[in-house]
């Protein structure tokens, strides 16, 4: 059953663009130049029950503004949303019980008020029984450790303690779906593996499906076997993670660093064998080799080299998700 | 009765933090009843030059400002969302009211309220008894239930005049300073309408309907068999404007932008 479903999703945002001057603003009080910005364009999703889908993109491309429609916050401009099996907008007081929804850079909770007083107000808001409270709410608190921290203000908390009270907010109700917008901005690593366990095992659990936006690429590759990739309004990748790594890493990187100076021509003529590119690296007698192939190809190549040369340092580098997608958002299309 | 219950445990959620800050509290009352001596020594210099006001004597008038009080408190109390346009809209705290399951506006009163306010009704109440055995004015038992019914049509009217102001601020995210100035308008309506010209007139009844807060319904309790029609149309009045108002506010949600992040 697919627990969330998008179609054809499209926002639009009405502004307009100021002229310059004080002539500019005497004409803007009469007639405006009005602009029309899509900031989500025509997107099709669907995601199913269990899933843990990682959405991302650049600051702007959409990533917030499909969640807030997703959630209910907003109105589409055309286009159709059923997550739950409900429209968010039009029902949204009934449909809102069924989702749990943490913005990392706003707080669901009251700021003057202890943190289980917090929840004991979201327990009525939401409606839910002391016994499911007592059982679900006695383990969430547990494995977020947050037992010490529920008779303190939320003002006197630190970001990493508000954090885990939030996300421990949005389970009150034990929602079968959860929007998480930026959970670990700001927060040390520490607590982002807390969190990251903590998502693992609700995940598993309660089979919770979880969608979630995120700057730290870390947090994408340790939780989501899917991802999204937004660029302007438009999905341009949906599928595993894995698939992405696969298609985009043109193989291995060897930093060799030698102990004298060593010219290409030789390097050349020893990995003739391999389908190899040579570079010269950042420091004085590096040299960076990009193999094609597999990991028994570059071992091989590697005795080659060291054969012959003696090495002050040697490093191999698998291309890192954050360097696919940067790569991505350069170039502008995926290739593969 | 889910909204009651919920409206309950926000209110003792509510007197908790507030009595945590007593000097406040304390603090905020007094400021309340000297704004209100304020007034009414205003009223005593007027009469200090004149005996009547259009028709009007002092302790009419009087009586008048001390009605007026009611409704103001519970206005104040409840609905006195003037800062929703900066709070709400400007900082995004929209977006976290829309995620929970009760209807928005509920939600937004019942965060903002001040039920300090609401000692106001007593203050209104001491004035109307004074102005009251002054003119020698008495109660008869219907008295109270009608009392309560104009109160409730008055603070509706406010609560919809300012509520639809808020809804504004769904359509245009600048911030507007109509705000201070409804304020004043709304004190237009604590002095008899037949001391102003017909446009004013006409607009306190009709179109910013602040004469339903204060005078008309007064004067039902002076005996002024004059203005009866007007009094009786106050809790109507309260009813539209607080209708209007309801779907303003749903029509401006539907266009909510949300706050950049």
């Amino acid at each position: 059953m697919n627990v969330i479903e998008v179609n054809k999703l499209r926002k639009e945002f009405k502004s307009y663009s100021s002229r310059s001057g004080l002539k500019g603003a005497f004409r803007d009080l009469f007639t405006r130049n009005y602009k029309v910005l899509r900031a989500v364009d025509d997107i099709s999703l669907q995601i199913k029950e269990g899933e843990m889908v990682g959405y991302i993109g650049e600051n702007g491309a959409g990533k917030s503004t499909t969640i807030k429609m997703l959630t209910g916050i907003l109105t589409p401009t055309a286009g159709e949303v059923r997550v739950n099996g409900m429209d968010p907008h039009r029902e949204r007081e009934k449909f809102v019980r069924t989702i749990g929804v943490v913005f990392g850079q706003r707080s669901q909770l009251w700021w003057d008020i202890a943190v289980q007083e917090s929840f004991r107000l979201l327990k009525k808001v939401y409606k839910v029984s002391d016994e499911d409270y007592n059982t679900h709410m006695k383990e969430v608190i547990e494995t977020l450790e947050i037992e010490p921290l529920l008779d303190k203000p939320v003002r006197k908390l630190s970001l990493g303690q508000r954090m885990r009270c939030e996300l421990a907010a949005a389970l009150i109700h034990n929602p079968p779906l959860l929007f998480l917008d930026e959970p670990t901005i700001g927060l040390d690593v520490l607590v982002k593996m807390k969190i990251r366990a903590f998502l693992k095992e609700i995940n598993k659990k309660y089979k919770t499906t979880i969608l979630l936006t995120t700057h730290d690429l870390a947090d994408i590759e340790a939780l989501c076997d899917r991802v999204v990739l937004l660029d302007e309004g438009k999905i341009i990748y949906d599928g595993r993670l894995d698939e992405l790594q696969k298609n985009w890493v043109e193989g291995k990187q060897v930093h060799f660093e030698f102990q004298e100076l060593v010219e290409v021509s030789s390097l050349e003529e020893l990995s003739k064998d391999f389908d190899v590119k040579w570079r010269p690296g950042e420091r004085k007698n590096q040299w960076v080799a990009t193999v094609e192939g597999d990991d028994d190809a570059v071992s091989r190549l590697m005795s080659q080299v060291m054969l012959k040369h003696a090495i002050s340092d040697v490093k191999i580098n698998q291309v890192s998700t954050e360097e696919i997608i940067r790569n991505i958002y350069e170039e502008g299309i995926i290739h593969g | 009765m889910f909204y009651l219950s919920i409206f309950f445990q926000y209110a003792a959620q509510y007197l908790k933090t507030r009595m945590t800050y007593r000097g406040d509290l304390v603090v905020e009352i007094f400021s309340d009843l000297l704004f209100q001596a304020v007034n009414l020594i205003f009223i005593l210099v007027v009469f200090g030059h004149t005996a009547l006001l259009a028709g009007w004597s002092r302790e009419e008038i009087i009586f008048i400002y001390g009605f007026f009080l009611v409704p103001y408190a519970i206005f104040s109390a409840f609905f006195n969302i003037w800062d929703f346009n900066d709070r709400y809209i400007v900082k995004g705290e929209m977006d976290r009211v829309l995620t929970r399951p009760i209807h928005s506006l509920f939600q937004i009163i019942i965060e903002r309220m001040e039920l300090e306010s609401l000692f106001g009704v007593i203050t209104g109440l001491a004035i109307m008894f004074y102005a009251g055995s002054q003119l020698g004015l008495e109660l008869s038992w219907y008295d109270p239930f009608v009392f309560i019914l104009m109160v409730i049509g008055g603070a509706f009217i406010y609560a919809g005049i300012f509520i639809c102001l808020a809804s504004i601020s769904f359509w245009s995210d600048s911030k507007t300073d109509i705000m201070p100035m409804m304020y004043n308008i709304g004190n237009y309506g604590r002095y008899p309408v037949d001391i102003y010209n017909n446009v004013i007139r006409f607009v306190l009844t009709w179109i910013l309907p602040f004469a339903f807060v204060g005078v008309y319904p007064a004067a039902f309790f002076l005996g002024r068999t004059e203005w009866y029609t007007y009094a009786f149309l106050t809790p109507v009045m309260g009813v539209v404007f607080l209708s209007i108002a309801y779907f303003l506010w749903n029509a401006g949600v539907k266009r909510y932008r949300g706050a950049g992040n």
